[in-house]
């Protein structure tokens, strides 16, 4: 995938003035030279409007483009948007074409879709039409808007708050039995889709779904484990993941749903922030016990392949995984470990269930000089409480462990150096494996969905927001390739 | 040689599709050589068990892929993208005369896909099913708004395409069973068509006043249609099917108020007595109905009512007053209906007349008369109540041949998607290929 530092003008430029007519359409073809300049300011934000958004501009001319040119009349149907597949998996690609427009000309192409709690996410790309009057996401490169280049998914995983959206959003799906609805325009000119009037000259609908048909989303309160099995259809037996997410809490079942969707039985695990969980919310009041019984909950399932059964954790999910996998009567097939640490400040609870107050891990946490806090160093090798580092010379299945250089959120490098550096010991380098994105953050995950570089974290005690790094264009890339290398190696580990 | 359900990956992408797209069937990590069975299985609104399946064998990399690779026997045989699709049919000890329609475009049609180890032609269900999913089959796209319509005493269904508009709008007319039929308007409203399905024979108001609609009906329809928000009046095309083929021929030359950009007329024909309202037809065919004629199964043939193609003028349709581009498709096998006699005599009087540049024949062998969307499964005969005589139910002969009759239903809509696309957009120098929208 190109990152957004190239740029290819589908323009050419030979100026032309005569003016040709095609249809009742007419365009002028003096398209002068380009002139493009890159505003770049703060890590790739720009201002606009008092948003903060990601906003790449190229100057030109638009005067002699814009004059002359008939778009719609009243005796010619509208342009056509085109969207396949228009129902399409979350990890599908999908390839957005418009037809039946003027050749050589500016047009944008708009995203919007709103988010399970109702705030407009939308994302823009500016476009010159092909000679033949189409314009193909798939072939063309952007211009302008939220990302730059040749980008298929480019409106998927460009997708920001919209103007007057609240502040710190993260898109997440709470509801995977429904599909994000998509809604894609075609306007006229160069515009951004909050400036008013522009002239929308065709739409399109497309659903996004996490679950493919015939998934089956189970509810599972069972011997004191709180959490969402995910069945692909079919009578089975599957190979099986046992899902976990971070300190964030609560029962995050899109990652759940989609490895469904690919075949294999998913469990997603609260263990944090759950109102069916025991004791205080914003603490953990579970212990080994709780993940033991969780993966063996699954392991045992009718429908679950015992032996064929991995584990996967990002943030400090990574450190569960790996704790859980160093007991001797557990045997994860494999593990792949997302941005988390090797050790950690915070007790689970002891066998009996007490909790013990968490260490103060905020000694660690730092701020920026907009008051964001990044928790990144609480997890450096060298503040981890030593005793709760995992022993990881017992691993005996192949591991992953996937980076972003960019993550402000966990010191993701460090750990996988020291995990890295304990099975090189333990002469067992045959089982690690290492994904590391240049510029991706913290918040991996499944692709064409699009990064937060900061969300907010707590309102009480007070409002903080937290940065999870990641630079959009880069981010995506990583989104998208390590989404189908953590297939490859489920299908290698799970399948085989 | 045995497998492992754990390794086999059987995926089929697009999951969710519309009815007349194709999707990929792919077996994966298979062992080189391993014999699998294909079968699709599928539950039809009525709750009849609709089945289709094929024997593949793995290649060298260990893949069936069903787009590339040849059934080696099944429902259907050589290499067929859309054949666990199209060869579908009724479970053994189903009712007889079954015809599969999906009368709810709402909700999708659902197909199990599953992997059965070996080759196997029955007991399916006993078998070692190696893995399965679900595919959905859609006739609406999202963002596709279903509006019924009641203004001006008509009985019909508007689909309106997503987007600001305006859309080319068209009148789609079924035939002689009646009943509002709302698939294939559906489907082309999802194409960008604004499509008005429209009940001509059973409407509300015939129910009401016992009497068959005639001319104004249609001129009601158009109007309706043209003027509605979002619809480009001067733009409208007709497409009819049987019967509806007829009326649609017998609109786009006599009416004065209707102006047509094109029209498209599948399996019908020009015969009619023009003079009269539209009730005449039916007259025309009881007169006829001696001519009918039963093969050795019992299933009715009816395409001699209209046999032979009359030479008295006021029997058929004036062709050589059509004044707007015409599609005519052709089942050379239809049983039901003089489609090829007619299309030909409608061929000859517009030579006659000088306007055959606005004709198009597409004429499939061994296809039948019912020429619907592609993909969906094939009936040769099926049981049929005609409406002016709705007490009596027999087995109708349609015609076709399955493989013939599929593949021409295939061709015959990325055709007729093209024509309309020509007529109602058309003047656009463009080099967009419309088979891939």
């Amino acid at each position: 995938m190109t990152g957004a530092t190239e740029i290819h003008p589908n323009i050419s430029g030979t100026p032309n003035t005569s003016g040709t007519y095609i249809g009742s359409f007419w365009c002028e073809r003096n398209i002068p030279e380009l002139k493009i300049e890159r505003h770049i300011e703060d890590n790739r934000m720009i201002a606009l409007g008092g948003k903060m958004i990601p906003c790449y501009t190229v100057q030109r001319n638009l005067a002699s483009i814009q004059r002359g040119v008939r778009w719609t009349s009243s005796c010619r149907p509208a342009p056509l948007l085109t969207a396949s597949p228009v129902r399409a998996l979350i990890d599908d690609k999908i390839s957005i074409r418009g037809h039946f427009l003027p050749p050589r000309c500016p047009v944008t192409v708009c995203a919007q879709m709103q988010s399970d709690d109702g705030d407009l996410w939308e994302a823009f790309a500016h476009f010159n039409t092909n000679l033949d009057g189409t314009v193909n996401l798939t072939r063309d490169p952007s211009v302008g808007g939220s990302y730059l280049g040749r980008e298929p998914m480019g409106l998927l995983w460009g997708l920001q708050p919209a103007p007057g959206a609240r502040e710190g959003l993260r898109l997440r799906k709470k509801k995977v039995e429904t599909p994000y609805v998509m809604l894609m325009s075609l306007l006229k000119g160069h515009v951004s889709p909050s400036e008013r009037p522009s002239t929308e000259l065709a739409a399109v609908t497309s659903e996004r779904w996490y679950m493919a048909p015939g998934v089956r989303r189970i509810e599972i309160r069972q011997n004191g484990v709180v959490g969402t099995l995910f069945l692909p259809p079919g009578s089975g037996p599957f190979p099986a993941m046992l899902d976990l997410w971070g300190m964030g809490g609560g029962l995050v079942e899109y990652r759940s749903a989609l490895f469904a969707s690919r075949g294999y039985a998913s469990f997603s695990l609260a263990y944090i922030g759950h109102k069916d969980l025991p004791g205080p919310q914003h603490q953990i009041n579970v212990g080994d016990p709780y993940f033991k019984s969780a993966f063996q909950l699954l392991q045992d399932h009718p429908q679950v392949y015992r032996d064929r059964v991995g584990i996967i954790g990002l943030s400090f999910g990574v450190y569960l995984t790996l704790r859980l996998a160093n007991h001797s009567d557990i045997k994860p097939s494999c593990l792949i470990c997302i941005n988390g640490p090797a050790g950690s400040n915070i007790k689970l609870a002891d066998a009996d269930g007490r909790t013990e107050q968490m260490e103060n891990d905020q000694q660690y946490w730092t701020y920026d000089d907009q008051g964001n806090v990044s928790f990144r160093a609480v997890s450096l090798p060298a503040n981890l409480s030593p005793e709760s580092k995992v022993k990881l010379e017992h691993l005996t299945c192949p591991l992953m462990y996937i980076v972003g250089e960019d993550d402000l959120s966990s010191s993701s490098i460090e750990n996988a150096n020291l995990i890295e550096e304990t099975l090189s010991a333990a002469v067992k380098s045959q089982l690690f494996t290492r994904l590391s994105y240049p510029g991706a953050g913290h918040l991996i995950e499944p692709p064409y969905t699009p990064n937060s570089r900061a969300s907010l974290w707590s309102v009480k005690p007070q409002k903080l927001v937290t940065l999870w790094g990641g630079h959009l264009a880069l981010h995506a890339a990583a989104q998208e390739d390590s989404w189908k290398k953590i297939l490859e190696f489920m299908e290698t580990n799970l399948r085989h | 040689m045995d497998m492992k359900q754990h390794c086999v990956k059987l995926s089929v992408q697009p999951s969710r599709g519309l009815v007349d797209e194709k999707f990929t069937v792919l077996v994966q990590n298979l062992l080189p050589g391993f014999q699998l069975t294909i079968h699709a299985l599928h539950q039809c609104e009525d709750g009849h068990s609709w089945e289709a399946f094929a024997h593949y064998t793995a290649d060298a990399t260990g893949i069936v892929n069903v787009s590339r690779d040849p059934s080696l026997g099944g429902t259907y045989s050589g290499v067929e993208p859309m054949g666990l699709l199209w060869s579908l049919r009724p479970v053994p000890g189903s009712k007889t005369g079954l015809r599969w329609r999906k009368m709810n475009v709402q909700t999708p049609m659902g197909v199990t896909i599953l992997v059965y180890q070996g080759h196997q032609t029955e007991g399916f269900v006993d078998q070692v099913l190696l893995a399965s999913v679900v595919v959905e089959r859609w006739y609406m796209a999202p963002g596709v708004r279903r509006v019924p319509i009641t203004e001006g005493r008509l009985t019909a269904t508007l689909f309106l395409p997503s987007g600001p508009g305006p859309f080319p709008g068209l009148l789609d007319l079924w035939g002689g069973g009646g009943k509002l039929v709302e698939y294939r308007a559906a489907l082309l409203a999802s194409h960008g068509i604004a499509s008005m399905a429209l009940d001509y024979l059973t409407p509300q108001i015939t129910k009401e006043t016992g009497r068959m609609v005639d001319n104004d009906y249609f001129e009601t329809a158009y109007r309706v249609l043209k003027q509605y928000p979002q619809i480009l009046g001067s733009r409208i095309a007709m497409l009819g099917l049987s019967f509806g083929a007829g009326v649609t021929l017998r609109m786009a030359v006599y009416s004065k108020g209707l102006k047509l950009s094109c029209a498209v007329c599948i399996n019908g024909s020009h015969v009619q007595p023009i003079d009269g309202p539209l009730e005449q037809m039916m007259t025309y065919f009881n007169k006829n109905a001696y001519k009918t004629r039963v093969d050795e199964n019992n299933q009715v043939i009816w395409r001699d009512l209209m046999l032979p193609i009359p030479t008295d003028p006021s029997l058929k349709v004036d062709m050589g007053r059509l004044q707007c581009p015409l599609l005519l498709v052709v089942g050379e096998d239809d049983q039901n209906w003089p489609t090829y006699e007619s299309a030909m005599d409608m061929k000859e009087m517009m030579e006659r007349a000088g306007n055959s540049h606005l004709l198009t024949v597409l004429s499939y062998k061994n296809t039948g008369h019912l020429i619907e969307p592609p993909f969906t499964p094939f009936a040769r005969a099926s049981t049929f109540k005609m409406v002016t005589n709705p007490r009596t139910k027999v087995m109708a002969l349609w015609g076709g041949e399955l493989v013939a009759h599929s593949r021409a239903q295939e061709d015959a809509w990325r055709k007729t998607l093209v024509f309309l696309r020509e007529n109602l957009y058309g003047g656009m120098k463009h080099g967009a290929s419309f088979s891939n929208l």
